[in-house]
């Protein structure tokens, strides 16, 4: 325990010195609600085709969702690619520190930056754009919570396979723009047809959109979406610990 | 008293016998050399006594435990310096070292450590601003943060240059003085001449010898050979009739004896005698690197014998 919080203090400093992960990880998403609210035109009207609700009520999730994404897709496998690339894991195997308190260091240091960007992208548009605060505030976590467990899972099942950071950073990047589609970030799902929404509340940012859509407005998530993410979160991870390659 | 013993170890991969059928006991307090060429299997036996590698067949005991089953009591007594093993490039010299002493029992003061790897004034500086030497010889304080009995350490020298090759020599040779018995892993014959008290010689996954430096020198004979330009003609009938002369021959003005015994000795007597003066004079002696040569050239030939 001692030595996981020594690792995760590391880590943290670490991901502190780096400016690119600081920024798309912390910063991003409440950045983006900001910019968006303030200088895309229409973005705060109230909108038919939405069913009156405005741009930036049903973007607050997708930019919660696309923030998770970038932490748990574009941030966390590269990092444990170069880990095993350095052979750091291998070098940790000969202490009596197991390398799989490293990875716990990552995922807490991940899992913390991960509330941070979401609590200021909420205070972004809660005190600059009048959204309210997540109605059903359980739900809204538990949401958050399995949101972060799947996209996580899968970026550690990513890491767990990777050779390089390079390899890690490629395949993040193959998941992560699909994801994102599916989440609604080019097409807000409440305009994407049956057959597609259908697709994205199979993916686990699809779901994680909608349950914190419907738990920001005080909609009780259903439990095929929450349900997705859980066996995301439970398989990817599995999947992960079985076939993790410490060197 | 013997901190490492391995017996019969052998390792496959795929198709390939990387380690076949290696004994040999590291006694404590002193420098072992592992040499041999490239794809020898040298790194494939001290990760086997490292518990990284599980051996297909053999026994290892380190201070007298198993490298798998007792894997965490091991970690705590040995340290390791892993061959192309880096650290973060954004950490810090000293948040490295507080981290790896945080891991053991009984950590070593790494401010101590630092000093006397000569690393002192660099406590804050980032990992990927070191030189090479010194990346290098923070991997031997962390070696030895946690105050192992022996440290392994695998082509520790590998990619220096010449000045920070000679000050890590000191270093390992202070950690020798510190009782720590040292396993070090090298394909520098005078780094291995240098510093190791035994050295073994691996060849194809086989010991091809084990010995001290010097045994292994005289396994070749104690030939010595003269290289010298004569002042003025000289009878090459007279040298090779002293009694330890083997061979006398020319290359361009040069004359070469060689001989065993009292050779050098008895030449000079008979230039003197002769008013011939020696320019230029070299004599040369057999090396380790020879040596070494003709350990691993021979089991060369032993390989081509058993595939007849």
């Amino acid at each position: 325990m001692a030595a996981t919080m020594k690792l995760t203090r590391t880590e943290t400093k670490l991901f502190l010195r780096d400016p690119i992960a600081l920024f798309f990880g912390l910063i991003f998403p409440g950045l983006m609600l900001w910019a968006l609210g303030l200088f895309f035109p229409g973005f705060t009207d109230h909108v038919a085709e939405l069913g009156g609700d405005r741009y930036i009520d049903i973007y607050g999730p997708i930019v919660l969702g696309l923030g998770l994404a970038t932490l748990g897709l574009v941030t966390l496998p590269p990092i444990l690619g170069t880990y095993r690339q350095f052979g750091i894991l291998r070098r940790l195997r000969t202490t009596p520190v197991h390398p799989v308190r490293l990875l716990t260091a990552q995922l807490i240091v991940h899992g913390v930056v991960a509330i941070a960007s979401t609590a200021l992208a909420l205070v972004v548009v809660v005190s600059l754009f009048d959204v309210p605060l997540p109605q059903s505030p359980v739900w809204f976590l538990v949401s958050f919570v399995l949101a972060t467990a799947s996209i996580f899972s899968i970026g550690l099942l990513v890491g767990a396979l990777v050779r390089t950071s390079v390899s890690g950073q490629a395949i993040g990047m193959g998941i992560y723009f699909p994801m994102l589609f599916f989440a609604g970030v080019w097409i807000p799902r409440s305009i994407m047809s049956d057959g597609l929404r259908f697709v994205s509340d199979l993916t686990p940012l699809g779901s994680a959109v909608q349950t914190l859509e419907d738990s920001w407005f005080g909609t009780t998530p259903s439990l095929m979406n929450l349900a997705v993410m859980a066996a995301y979160a439970v398989v990817a991870s599995a999947i992960a610990i079985r076939f993790f390659r410490w060197e | 008293m013997a901190v490492i013993e391995v017996a019969g170890l052998v390792k496959t991969y795929g198709e390939t016998r990387a380690v076949d059928g290696v004994s040999f006991e590291v006694q404590e307090g002193e420098i072992f050399g592992i040499v041999g060429p490239n794809g020898a299997g040298k790194t494939t036996i001290v990760e086997s006594v490292e518990g990284l590698r599980q051996p297909d067949a053999g026994a290892i005991s380190v201070l007298g435990l198993d490298p798998i089953r007792d894997r965490y009591e091991i970690t705590e007594r040995l340290g390791a310096q892993l061959q192309e093993s880096r650290l973060q490039d954004k950490i810090r010299v000293n948040e490295a070292l507080e981290l790896y002493a945080s891991f053991y029992r009984h950590p070593a003061d790494w401010r101590d450590l630092l000093d006397r790897l000569g690393l002192e004034g660099k406590e804050t500086a980032r990992y990927a601003d070191l030189s090479g030497g010194q990346k290098q010889r923070l991997a031997v304080a962390l070696a030895l943060v946690g105050s192992p009995e022996v440290a392994i350490l695998d082509e520790l020298t590998t990619g220096l240059d010449p000045q920070a090759r000679r000050d890590t020599w000191d270093t390992i040779e202070d950690i020798k003085r510190a009782g720590v018995t040292v396993v070090l892993v090298t394909h520098f014959m005078e780094e291995a001449d240098r510093l190791c008290d035994r050295i073994m010689v691996i060849d194809h996954g086989r010991v091809a010898a084990i010995d001290t430096p010097a045994g292994l020198i005289g396994r070749i004979g104690s030939k010595q050979r003269l290289r010298f330009r004569p002042s003025n003609p000289l009878d090459d009938g007279l040298l090779s009739r002293l009694p330890d002369v083997s061979a006398v021959t020319h290359e361009g003005p040069q004359t070469i004896v060689t001989g065993t015994g009292n050779v050098v000795h008895s030449v000079t007597a008979l230039l003197a005698q002769q008013h011939v003066i020696a320019q230029d004079l070299r004599i040369e002696q057999a090396s380790l690197e020879d040596a070494y040569l003709a350990l691993t050239g021979d089991a060369l030939v032993e390989t081509g014998s058993e595939n007849r």
